[in-house]
């Protein structure tokens, strides 16, 4: 048996899959893949704590290659990513950014984020008929949030959610011939945002103010970021805030059209919000599973892991195991204690989490409150992709 | 203020330090290193709630 997790069975159904891997073959050599599905929570979590397992997994393609060109410049850019290095490097960025992302910072933002998620709303229900609620809320809100806590000029927004694009188009790398005139074009989409990092960055650096870009000028001790680090800073909270929080918002939004009870509950008693998203964010998560690469021998359930090898954490499989939680395929929005791994563990463990959960909170109960007729008008179509939970439209009826 | 964490309890969530790396410090494997009993400095009291709440494990707390 191999599983191929971008099979469209797979991709619209993974929870079937899961069950069957966690309890056949909880660390299963996909030859699909090419890679180790790691499916157990228990596992999962060891695994980020593997020094067997590394993060540093572009730096390595980088040096293969030979001669420099356009996609080595972005390459260089993205290998700059704390997401992707290992200790020390890692300690050192994520130190430098951490002071950006504190809770306090976070909170002062809620009235922000309630006016955007306000706003995308208010264009929302001015359409009518059958509407697609991703393309119209939960895909524009990320950027224009990370845009504004940038503190970019809102005429650029609109940028903001083309660069994320490519740079998903290019972090993700291609496939096929096919796809290699639209890498070109993002090649050459993701050079123009590196110029426009770096102006945004010079014009902090002489007039700072309270966003966030400023914030990560700090410096820890007598270390700080320079300006092409600066730059790469933005383009990871870009990468890594959008699609994750789409996601997470239409995810959200399907599993309690899908569980009217629940949503009734919610409804009810607008304060369960909080563990309400944590339970959305375990229950069908954005990210289904995270990638390391393997740079020494290892041993996970019995089986030998060897280097060079790939490793898939399973990121939505750990957080349905009926070891870890009771009834796992049950929506419970009140679900407490509720230790998902929907954020990751360990030292990676995403730094925007409480600016995730914000948005994601904010936008779900804006979207349940403004909203009270919110119908599924078609069934949503899943995407054949390995990473990330994501369909390509969520479309509704609003009366 | 006083804050403590139960080591039994820490799974490395890493959701305390996002909230703020300095009231709630993390070990090299991202476990908690706030200890049995850790000062918080005044006016950071909001900070320390809003960072024990986040703990999914629920091995934060406030001292009495
Ligand atoms: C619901 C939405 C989100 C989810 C589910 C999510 C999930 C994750 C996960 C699982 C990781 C760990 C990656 C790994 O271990 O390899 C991560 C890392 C990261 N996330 Fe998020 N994320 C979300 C939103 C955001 C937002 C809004 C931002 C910032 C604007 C952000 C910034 C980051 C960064 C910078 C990292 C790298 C941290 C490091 O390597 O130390 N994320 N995220
Ligand atoms: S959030 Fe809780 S489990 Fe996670 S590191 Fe902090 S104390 Fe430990």
């Amino acid at each position: 048996m191999t599983v191929d997790l971008t099979a469209p069975a797979a991709s619209a159904d993974p929870y079937a899959v899961f069950e069957e891997l966690r309890s056949t073959d909880p660390v299963h050599w996909s030859e699909a893949h090419r890679a180790w599905l790691i499916t157990r929570y228990d596992d999962v979590s060891d695994a980020f704590r593997n020094k067997a397992f590394s993060n540093d997994r572009v730096r390595p393609v980088l040096a293969r290659r030979r001669e420099p060109s356009a996609a080595s410049d972005v390459l260089g850019l993205l290998a700059g990513w704390m997401v992707v290095t290992d200790p020390p490097d890692h300690t050192r960025l994520r130190r430098l950014a951490a002071g950006a992302f504190k809770g306090q910072r976070i909170a002062v933002m809620g009235e922000q984020i309630t006016a955007i998620v306000d706003s995308h709303i208010d264009g929302f229900l001015a359409g009518s008929g059958e509407q697609d609620l991703i393309s119209e809320v939960a895909y524009p809100l990320p950027a224009t949030v990370i845009a504004t806590m940038l503190g970019a000029p809102p005429a650029d927004r609109d940028r903001f959610r083309e660069w994320s694009d490519e740079l998903a188009l290019v972090a993700f790398g291609t496939g096929g011939a096919a796809r290699a005139d639209r890498h070109e074009r993002a090649l050459r989409g993701l050079r123009e945002m590196d110029t426009y990092f770096h102006t945004l960055v010079d014009h902090r650096r002489r007039d700072p103010g309270d966003d966030m870009l400023s914030a990560l000028m700090a410096r820890d001790g007598d270390d700080l970021l320079s300006d092409d680090e600066l730059v790469a800073m933005c383009a990871l909270l870009l990468f890594a805030g959008h699609e994750t929080t789409t996601n997470s918002i239409a995810n959200a939004t399907l599993a309690l059209l899908r569980h009217p009870g629940q949503l009734d509950r919610l409804r009810a008693d607008p304060d369960l919000i909080g563990p309400a998203v944590e339970e959305l964010l375990r229950f069908d998560g954005p990210i289904k599973v995270l990638n390391r690469w393997v740079v020494a021998e290892t041993e996970v359930r019995g089986k030998r892991i060897s280097p060079g090898e790939r490793v898939h954490l399973v990121l939505a499989s750990a957080n349905r195991d009926p070891e870890r939680f009771d009834d796992p395929d049950t929506l419970d929005l009140g679900r407490n204690p509720n230790p998902h791994i929907a954020f990751g563990k360990g030292i990676h463990a995403c730094i925007g989490a409480q600016l995730a959960r914000m948005e994601t909170r904010i936008a779900v109960a804006r979207i349940v409150e403004r909203m009270p007729s919110l119908q599924l008008a078609e069934e949503p179509v899943w995407k054949d992709v390995l990473a990330s939970r994501a369909m390509d439209r969520l479309v509704v009826r609003h009366l | 203020m006083r804050i403590a964490v139960d080591s039994s309890l820490c799974e490395a969530h890493g959701q305390c330090g996002v909230v703020d790396y300095e009231l709630f410090p993390l070990d090299d494997d991202g476990f908690s290193a706030v200890g049995p009993s850790r000062e918080v400095p005044d006016g950071d009291e909001a900070t320390a709630e809003l960072g024990v709440a986040s703990c999914p494990a629920r091995a934060l707390r406030v001292l009495p």
